[in-house]
């Protein structure tokens, strides 16, 4: 764990305008605080939002319910996906049996016409689900950069298991600033305040 | 605003309901008076009953099975599931008029109960033992009365604890719930046997084992309609002001999920009968697809291609205009739905008593044979249009016009009808069903198999149709066989537009608003009595600040 602890008492204290300078190229400046328990976690973003700090982002190890429309995360898209790829299912399922029971290999089963549509439907409704569930793992692995050979990128190995964080990138923030996100952490019951550079 | 005031206008509003609907029965009752058997009215009164009975017993099974799930989200106004669970008793005196009905015969919903048609019939004489006005009487008097008892209970206990501030342990909450668990167990049993008794068994030689859990859904889903519509009304007036969007969205989607599990027994119930093809089961299919196409069809898309398209998305269901605009189509939605299972059912019982009536003293024996064998169709089949009008003249439906106008799959049931009801009545062999053995495919769509497959000219490539091939040329020659027998077709009967059977006429709609009147104005003033919310229910809190 690679923690700064940024000089703000020294002589040239007042020379350091912003933290931009110790942070190498590509990479940001992230200040986090750890919180033991999602209550906490709640009225700490609740007292970040009415003292207008901007939050980069908040790990929690499940999700906790009320935190999106605090952090004032738009709601999901994914089930758009979601419709889409349905749709292509129902329509791949469809049409396929449809193709082969009476283009490609027209076979009678129990007498039925081969053009018979109530058989074709609990299996249109399994495609249509397959599609979909499918489909939006698929979108949800590429719109987060996850999936097979993905590197892990995480603040803190304990983000995972039971602390929850609330994360502020101060690569652009001055040591003034960063004093008062410290303040902020200690005012709201913080258990510990790390500090680390990570890819931008 | 704690207690809910019953204002005078909503009084009058629902008293106006009440009176139209009144003057709609008395005028259904005398619009089809002699030949009708006053059929009209009796399945008008049976259809609303029923229908708002079965919306107080579901909203009891809610409470019931929310509570014993430990679910805490819909405390706040469980008042009016538990007002609405009250209309158990007027609704078991309508159905007692029902009752009364059976046994001095004064309606004919149920064919089973006519004694010298179950004599002669042997599948409802097979089936007498239940199907009889003994076991309707005491299965309405003794199930729905168990049913009412038991929610009685629960209402009084949650009552009560809304007047003991003291009450530490939550004794009150302990004996609701133990009441919530002996209900629901009785209500799966005999909710279902009361079903099959009051609407299954109107089709009566029909039968279906998905029909009970096909109707309780749709139930559901009207009770879950009409509580969304009357809570959005009691918040415009001012009360349930902690009733939020986080409960609506709940209420959503049950009305969503429900609606999605009805279409899964509507499909799995058609399916099933569709695939195998039994002919005692396919005739109720048949006969509401043939004729009564736009009542079938608007069933399914009322009742689901509209909730799956509008109550998907998200926010549907948290805005009270789409939601309201949802429940409301869907209420009808489920109202038209039991027409549907109710009305051609009865028609049919009308028109086999109208040809037993006509024809009973002449071809006495004839008759019967083939009433046991064909139930509804051999006497439905020689008339056409107003049926009961002109039974003397007895039109017959020819093949011909059949092929030409009704769907492949009619088609299909029209030929093994003909061949085998041709069979039947030159050996006087009785069948057990007239659609059961032939392939259903029309002698043309057999043609086409045929030249499909010879048109095949690569043995390799089409190798394994060659027994289909076989078959069909078999299927042919019995076919032919059948026809140079004697067969002749008047097997499938068209029934023309009929209001109020064929679709639902404005007496239907009077009826049903006054029912919905009474059924308003009861729960309501029940709703008026206590308080709106229940204020020592341990889940209180919870449903206070529940959100999804």
């Amino acid at each position: 764990m690679a923690t700064i602890r940024i000089e703000r008492d020294g002589a040239d204290a007042g020379a350091v305008e912003s933290n931009r300078e110790f942070v190498a190229a590509g990479q940001r400046n992230i200040l986090f605080g750890l919180y033991d328990d999602e209550v906490k976690l709640l009225d700490a973003v609740k007292a970040a939002n009415a003292d207008h700090l901007d939050i980069d982002d908040v790990y929690t190890p499940f999700p906790v319910h009320g935190l999106d429309p605090l952090l004032g995360l738009e709601e999901s898209r994914l089930h758009v996906a979601g419709f889409i790829f349905g749709t292509i299912g129902c329509l791949f399922g469809f049409g396929f049996m449809t193709w082969v029971f009476t283009r490609d290999w027209p076979i009678i089963f129990g007498g039925k016409p081969y053009w018979s549509v109530p058989a074709f439907i609990p299996i249109t409704f399994e495609l249509t689900v397959l599609f979909s569930a499918v489909g939006m793992v698929t979108v949800f692995y590429i719109i987060n950069g996850l999936g097979p050979g993905a590197e892990p990128r995480r603040l803190h190995d304990r983000i995972t298991d039971d602390k929850f964080c609330i994360a502020f990138d101060v690569t652009e923030l001055s040591g003034k600033e960063v004093d008062r996100l410290r303040d902020y952490f200690d005012r709201t019951g913080v258990e510990t305040v790390h500090q680390k550079m990570v890819a931008a | 605003m704690e207690n809910f005031v019953f204002s005078s206008r909503a009084k009058t509003t629902n008293l106006a309901l009440m009176g139209v609907g009144l003057v709609c029965l008395i005028i259904s009752y005398f619009v089809d008076g002699g030949e009708g058997h006053h059929m009209r009215f009796w399945t008008n009164f049976l259809h609303n009953s029923v229908f708002f009975l079965g919306i107080a017993a579901l909203s009891g099974f809610a409470l019931a099975a929310f509570t014993t799930a430990y679910a805490g989200w819909f405390v706040q106004f469980k008042r009016v599931w538990e007002s609405f669970s009250t209309f158990l008793l007027p609704g078991l005196f309508l159905m007692g008029v029902i009752i009364v009905g059976l046994f001095l015969h004064s309606h004919h919903l149920y064919h089973w109960n006519d004694e010298a048609a179950v004599l002669e019939d042997p599948i409802l004489t097979h089936k007498s033992s239940f199907l009889n006005k003994w076991w309707f009487a005491f299965g309405t008097i003794g199930f729905v009365g168990l049913w009412y008892f038991l929610l009685g209970k629960m209402r009084n206990i949650s009552l009560a604890e809304d007047r003991d501030d003291a009450d530490q342990d939550f004794s009150y909450y302990r004996r609701y719930k133990k009441y919530a668990a002996i209900f629901l167990p009785i209500f799966g049993f005999t909710s279902a046997a009361m079903i099959w008794q009051w609407v299954m068994s109107i089709d009566s030689h029909w039968y279906s084992t998905m029909f009970a859990w096909y109707a309780t859904a749709s139930l559901f889903v009207a009770m879950t309609a009409l509580t969304i519509m009357l809570l959005i009304y009691l918040k415009s007036r001012g009360y349930y002001t902690l009733v939020n969007e986080e409960h609506f969205h709940d209420l959503g989607k049950y009305l969503f999920a429900i609606s999605i599990f009805w279409t899964y027994l509507w499909f799995s119930q058609f399916m099933l009968i569709w695939y195998a093809n039994v002919g005692e089961e396919t005739i109720y299919f048949r006969e509401r697809m043939q004729n009564y196409p736009v009542l079938f069809w608007s069933n399914l898309a009322i009742n689901f291609v509209l909730p799956f398209f509008v109550l998907m998305r998200n926010d549907t269901k948290r805005k009270m205009g789409t939601l309201f605009f949802a429940s409301a189509f869907l209420f009808f939605g489920h109202w038209l739905d039991y027409f549907n299972m109710i009305k051609p059912g009865a028609r049919l019982t009308l028109i086999e008593m109208a040809a037993h009536e006509e024809h009973g003293g002449e071809h006495g024996g004839e008759e019967h044979g083939d009433t046991a064998v064909m139930g509804h169709d051999q006497h439905a089949d020689e008339h056409d249009g107003d049926e009961t009008a002109a039974l003397a003249e007895g039109e017959v439906v020819s093949e011909g016009d059949n092929l030409e106008e009704g769907p492949i799959v009619d088609d299909a049931y029209a030929n093994d009808n003909v061949h085998f009801d041709a069979s039947a009545q030159d050996e006087g062999v009785p069948v057990a069903n007239e659609f059961r053995g032939g392939p259903p495919q029309t002698r043309e769509n057999s043609r086409e198999v045929l030249a499909t497959a010879t048109d095949r000219t690569d043995p390799d490539v089409f190798e394994p149709n060659h027994f289909v091939q076989e078959q069909y040329v078999s299927d042919n020659e019995l076919l032919g066989h059948l026809e140079s027998a004697g067969g002749h077709s008047e097997a499938l009967h068209t029934l023309g537009f009929k209001s109020g059977y064929t679709l639902p006429g404005l007496l239907e709609i009077g009826t049903f608003l006054g029912f919905l009147g009474g059924f308003l104005f009861f729960t309501m003033s029940k709703l008026a009595a206590v308080r709106l919310e229940p204020k020592n229910d341990p889940y209180l809190e919870e449903s206070i600040h529940h959100h999804t």
